[in-house]
């Protein structure tokens, strides 16, 4: 499947902001079953500095520098990218969960691929005892860990009601499943605490999903936010499964991936330090267009 | 050669008598004394000139010590205290007395584990082979919190990640000394150790001379040489990165800034760019290449590490990368100060550096490894359980460790389940026993248990250890070493020299420091909050005049009276120290607000507290005792009015408030360099006292001014016994007028503030641009030309409604002149010549 992504993000700032530095985490790159044909970035005003990097999970980091004054700050984004399926496996074929954690308790690799990164509480997910028995009821003993793993996921969609703004983007897993509910970003929090809680890796991934199956119906433009989901490691063979507990659906090829962390944290589309007096208030569309391989950049996508 | 030898050490007797009552505890090792009771023989020398002395000259001695650390601002802040209490810097007075042949073993076991720490540290952040070998497990690097991601890949700049590490060693039932932790974030107590070692010099100073105790200078010397060495400019400071006053060790930050001659600095003073890292001065943005740091790496960057820190500099990681700026420890060295890397080390000594540990750590297991788990586990009782990284787990209040014996059934049970979850996020430890050392108690010696924590300094490529140490004492004598990080006492270490003691740095001041003078490197931060520190203080003053002026005038029921204390009173809603509600308005009630109401901004509590938050950022700029009376001035507005709000109880608070600000004048005036800083606090006094004048000089000596304003106006003023030397008549309107706005010899006088202002500005940096005098002189000495041209027949309120503006236009000025966080770089007309 093939997509036309677009994304506006806007800061409008109470006071003038004179200088900012911002760190953006908007730029796709290739990974497996993911291959970005093009991908371009749009700053207003534009910064007198920029400079590419990548963090250490590979993520593409832009950083910025802007001196002049400005009460608005737009980033947009425009993308083409293509994404192959998942090709589907028998959950009860995987791994038992155990096996799984023991093994990466024993990893001697620390490279960025490693699963040995996500196995520990981080900024935003604390490894709460109440989340991590909640967990455990679909973990039983040598259960394999792609089908507990699919148990959860059903759970927390069943479990958790989806209401936006119950929470916010601070929001830690342990606030948002003591109210039952939250939005993407709390429903993947809780399910990684949930596995980091019994040892196991789980991943922060931040990203696009297609709102429409079918091409009849109309594609909402604009309407929709970033989504956010997990990636847990299910042993060598199997290696990270996307699971998406917000719409209880393992990540295919509706969902494409920005960005992989340990927590929102790491994925923050947009870091910054300015020097403002008062607040911001920012708006984000995202609009993902599925698109023909042939097809054109279409005019809005043009930069 | 006959040594002369001093008389108390032949008079064997008075020592026994004075270590008669002291006993090792059973069964453990005792630093002073062998089991058998016989004094060691490298305590003689000290305990026989204690002997000497006497309990009654040896409590004055120790009380002499504790008046120097107290005269020096030396003290602990509570950290957990919302209110910042501080309490008396809990020093014991018997120093721990190590000898040098043992010394010398320790030195060579530490420098040892320096270079082992910085192998682990270059390969985890490197190669990563101890990991991919199966040496070191990737899941106690990557689960570590002190793994700072971004740095991975990139080589310090400078060529080390550790450049002053500090170790706890404790000395255990077998008598070695076993290391218990390692400190290489950004280590804490040295600038402790130089203080203690700096009171007891002083009030032993003949005790410490015949001692013969191995200096510390040369070891901060050294140091200090070799930060500085990192600077690739002449004109770059070295800064000592601090998180700030609210910072527990923060007496310390400042105490070693201003001995190692770094300058102390807020990630708010300092900017990273493309070309390096700048501190933001009062002359402009000055070059920094070396920060000594004593801020948690993680907080150093809210660009690249937490988003949330306000305490950092945002791009210092890709300062770093681009080899901007050496740091010490660099970003990411924490990473060796955890629990499970005791696990490792003595397995890693031979594998890295080809050698055993020298001086063993304290048995550790990771519990992370199956075997190594079932085996602790079939002995639990007799190890300490604790979490691997440092961090606590929640639902386990683990502390610094417990005993498995001393586990509750509820912790037990909760610990299995953890252990079956997340056995890698926890260690065991061998329970050690620590040896004791002699505490001065209720007259006589008693032994206590505590730890040794030593330090190190990378010295080019080879590392020296501090002669000297800070020692933590625990006030109980359960003598285990997890019950020891309270450290409830602290004390001086006195190694013992084996040759001459270098003289290269005697009494009186054994911790020389070479003379700094600091000209135009004032942060413009610590400007600002002195510039607000003066025009809050005195603001302060005013309103209190004001008040004062309006209370003493109630109990007078003649007529003159009544329509000054109300025009004061309207004066002071005005002020916004009242509410304006014509409800408001008897006297009394106003008063009650200007002292007591903290919603305004004008009143008391608000200015005072605002005084107190500016001064107490910025404290190690004034003098103990400065700093002192701005706090108590503070403290005494926010205390209730003790005798109920009679009209008396005000007006003694009003002479109270006005006392302590006297006295704070006096100390600023008198205590203070009289460099950048000084001026700034000077500069906002000038301007706020000229501004008020102004102010009084319109509400009382306008022409239609009620009867005996003019009074009112020279007691505001304090210019009555000015007045009455001179005119030797009642108050008129144009003599006084002159001798309160425009007489440059009355110190109260508008005219005499700005010639005060002016003399400031030309001290400071940026006072000629391109050859002309700088806006902010210009505005001043036209200000300050209006004002000795003015007559004071004919000046006008509208005039004087100018002057005002002028000033506050001034204010504006020197803000964005000096203080206001300019991101651009020095202009070459703009550097101090």
């Amino acid at each position: 499947m093939i997509y036309d992504i677009r994304q506006v993000t806007t800061c409008a700032y109470a006071s003038p902001v004179a200088h900012a530095h911002h760190v953006l985490r908007l730029t796709p790159v290739n990974r497996p079953g993911q291959r970005v044909h093009l991908s371009a970035l749009r700053i207003e005003p534009s910064p007198v500095k920029a400079r590419e990097g990548a963090d250490f999970f590979g993520n593409r980091l832009t950083s910025v520098t802007i001196n002049e004054p400005h009460s608005t700050l737009s980033v947009k984004v425009s993308a083409r990218i293509a994404v192959e399926p998942v090709a589907r496996r028998d959950p009860a074929a995987a791994p038992a969960w155990e096996t799984v954690r023991d093994d990466v308790f024993a990893a001697t690799d620390i490279g960025p691929q490693s699963p040995v990164h996500f196995l520990f509480a981080s900024r935003m997910v604390s490894l709460d005892p109440e989340i991590r028995d909640y967990a455990r009821q679909s973990f039983t003993p040598g259960r394999p860990i792609v089908e507990a793993a699919l148990e959860l996921n059903h759970r927390i969609k069943t479990d958790m009601t989806y209401e936006i703004g119950a929470t916010t983007v601070t929001t830690t897993a342990p606030m948002s499943f003591a109210l039952r509910r939250g939005v993407c970003q709390d429903f993947a929090h809780i399910m990684i605490s949930g596995l980091r809680g019994l040892g196991l890796p789980a991943a922060y991934v931040s990203g696009y999903l297609r709102t429409t199956r079918s091409a009849e119906q109309a594609q909402l433009q604009g309407a929709d936010a970033m989504h956010a989901w997990v990636m847990v490691w299910c042993g060598e063979a199997i290696g990270w499964i996307g699971f998406d507990p917000t719409n209880d659906m393992v990540a295919s090829d509706d969902h494409v991936v920005l960005a992989v962390g340990r927590d929102y944290s790491d994925v923050a589309p947009m870091d910054g330090v300015i020097v403002a007096a008062g607040g911001q208030r920012i708006t984000v569309s995202v609009s993902v267009t599925p698109v023909q391989s042939t097809a054109a950049l279409l005019p809005e996508n043009a930069l | 050669m006959a040594v002369p030898r001093d008389k108390t050490l032949e008079t064997e007797g008075s020592l026994d008598a004075f270590v008669a009552g002291y006993r090792p505890l059973p069964g453990i090792v005792d630093e002073m004394m062998h089991a058998d009771g016989t004094v060691r023989p490298h305590w003689q020398t000290l305990l026989a000139q204690f002997a000497a002395l006497g309990p009654e000259e040896i409590n004055r001695r120790f009380a002499a010590a504790d008046r120097y650390l107290h005269d020096s601002g030396v003290f602990y802040r509570v950290y957990e205290d919302p209110a910042g209490a501080e309490r008396p810097w809990p020093l014991s007075h018997v120093p721990l007395i190590i000898e040098p042949t043992e010394w010398k073993a320790l030195e060579a076991g530490l420098i040892q584990r320096a270079r082992l720490l910085e192998a682990v540290l270059a390969d985890a952040y490197g190669a990563g082979e101890l990991m991919r070998d199966g040496r070191l497990p990737a899941a106690l690097v990557a689960g570590n919190p002190e793994f700072l991601r971004p740095l991975v890949g990139v080589a310090p700049p400078g060529g080390a990640h550790l450049r002053f590490y500090a170790v706890d060693v404790g000395r255990g039932p077998d008598g070695r000394w076993w290391v218990l932790g390692d400190r290489a974030q950004a280590p804490s107590g040295a600038g402790y150790a130089i203080e203690s070692r700096l009171a007891l010099s002083r009030a032993m100073p003949d005790i410490y001379a015949r001692t013969r105790v191995e200096r510390v200078a040369p070891f901060f010397q050294a140091f200090q040489a070799e930060l500085f060495s990192y600077n690739r400019q002449d004109d770059a400071r070295v800064c000592l990165l601090t998180p700030g006053p609210l910072n527990e060790t923060y007496f310390e930050h400042a105490f070693l800034a201003r001995y190692l001659g770094l300058l102390l600095v807020e990630g708010e003073d300092l900017i990273a760019r493309d070309d390096g890292v700048f501190i933001r001065t009062i002359s402009g943005l000055r070059r920094t290449d070396v920060l000594l740091r004593r801020i948690d790496a993680d907080f150093a960057d809210p660009l690249e590490l937490n988003a949330a820190s306000r305490l950092g500099v945002a791009g210092l990681v890709q300062a770093v990368r681009d080899g901007k700026v050496v740091i010490a420890n660099a970003l990411g060295a924490g990473l060796v100060e955890a629990r499970a890397m005791l696990a490792f080390l003595p397995a890693l000594a031979p594998q890295v550096l080809g050698e055993e540990l020298l001086v063993p750590n304290i048995a550790t297991w990771w519990l992370g490894r199956k075997d190594v788990r079932d085996d602790v586990l079939s002995r639990l009782d007799d190890v300490v359980i604790a979490p691997a990284f440092g961090t606590q787990m929640t639902g386990l209040r683990l502390g610094g460790g417990v005993l498995g014996a001393e586990l509750t059934d509820g912790q037990r049970t909760v610990l299995m389940q953890a252990l079956q979850d997340r056995p890698i996020d926890y260690i065991a430890q061998e329970a050690v026993t620590l040896s004791t050392t002699p505490v001065w108690r209720d007259g006589r010696l008693q032994p206590r248990p505590f730890s040794l924590r030593l330090y190190l300094a990378r010295i080019g490529d080879d590392w020296q250890v501090m002669p000297g140490g800070f020692v933590r004492i625990a006030e109980n004598a359960d003598a285990r070493a997890i019950s020891l990080q309270q450290g409830d006492l602290t004390a001086d270490a006195w190694v013992l020299a084996e040759g001459p003691v270098s003289t290269a740095s005697l009494l009186p001041a054994p911790e020389h420091v070479p003379v700094q003078r600091m000209t135009g490197m004032l942060q413009s931060r610590a400007a600002d909050n002195l510039f607000w520190v003066g025009r809050y203080v005195e603001r302060a003053e005013a309103t209190l005049r004001l008040t004062r002026a309006m209370l003493g005038r109630l109990a007078d029921a003649s007529d003159v009276a009544a329509p000054l204390v109300t025009s004061i009173a309207a004066l002071l809603q005005n002020w916004s120290a009242a509410p304006l509600d014509p409800a408001f308005s008897p006297p009394t009630l106003v008063a009650r607000s200007v002292l007591l109401n903290p919603d305004f901004s004008g009143a008391l509590p608000r200015l005072t507290r605002a005084a107190r938050s500016a001064a107490s950022v910025i404290r190690d700029r004034f003098s103990p005792d400065a700093w002192r009376a701005i706090d108590e001035l503070a403290a005494l507005i926010a205390a209730p009015l003790p005798n109920g709000q009679s009209d008396s109880a005000m007006i003694e608070r009003v002479e109270a408030a006005l006392r302590i600000i006297a006295s704070f004048s006096g100390l600023a005036q008198e205590n203070m360099t009289q460099l950048a800083g000084w001026r700034f606090l000077e500069l906002g006094r000038r301007i706020e006292r000229a501004l008020q004048t102004c102010r009084f000089v319109r509400s009382f000596g306008a022409k239609d001014t009620p009867e005996g304003g003019l009074d009112v106006l020279l007691e505001l003023a304090d210019s009555q016994l000015t007045y009455r030397q001179r005119y030797v008549m009642i108050a008129a309107l144009a003599p006084v007028i002159d001798l309160v706005l425009l007489d440059p010899s009355n110190p109260r006088s508008v005219a005499f503030q700005l010639d005060r202002i002016e003399t400031h500005l030309a001290a400071l940096p940026k006072r000629e641009i391109a050859g002309r005098l700088s806006p902010v002189r210009q505005i001043a000495v036209t200000l300050a030309t209006r004002l000795r041209t003015a007559d004071a027949a004919n000046i006008s309120g509208g005039e004087i409604v100018e002057i005002e503006n002028e000033l506050m236009r001034l204010s504006e000025v020197i803000g964005s002149t000096y203080l206001t966080h300019s991101d651009r770089a020095t202009a070459d007309g703009d550097t101090v010549t």
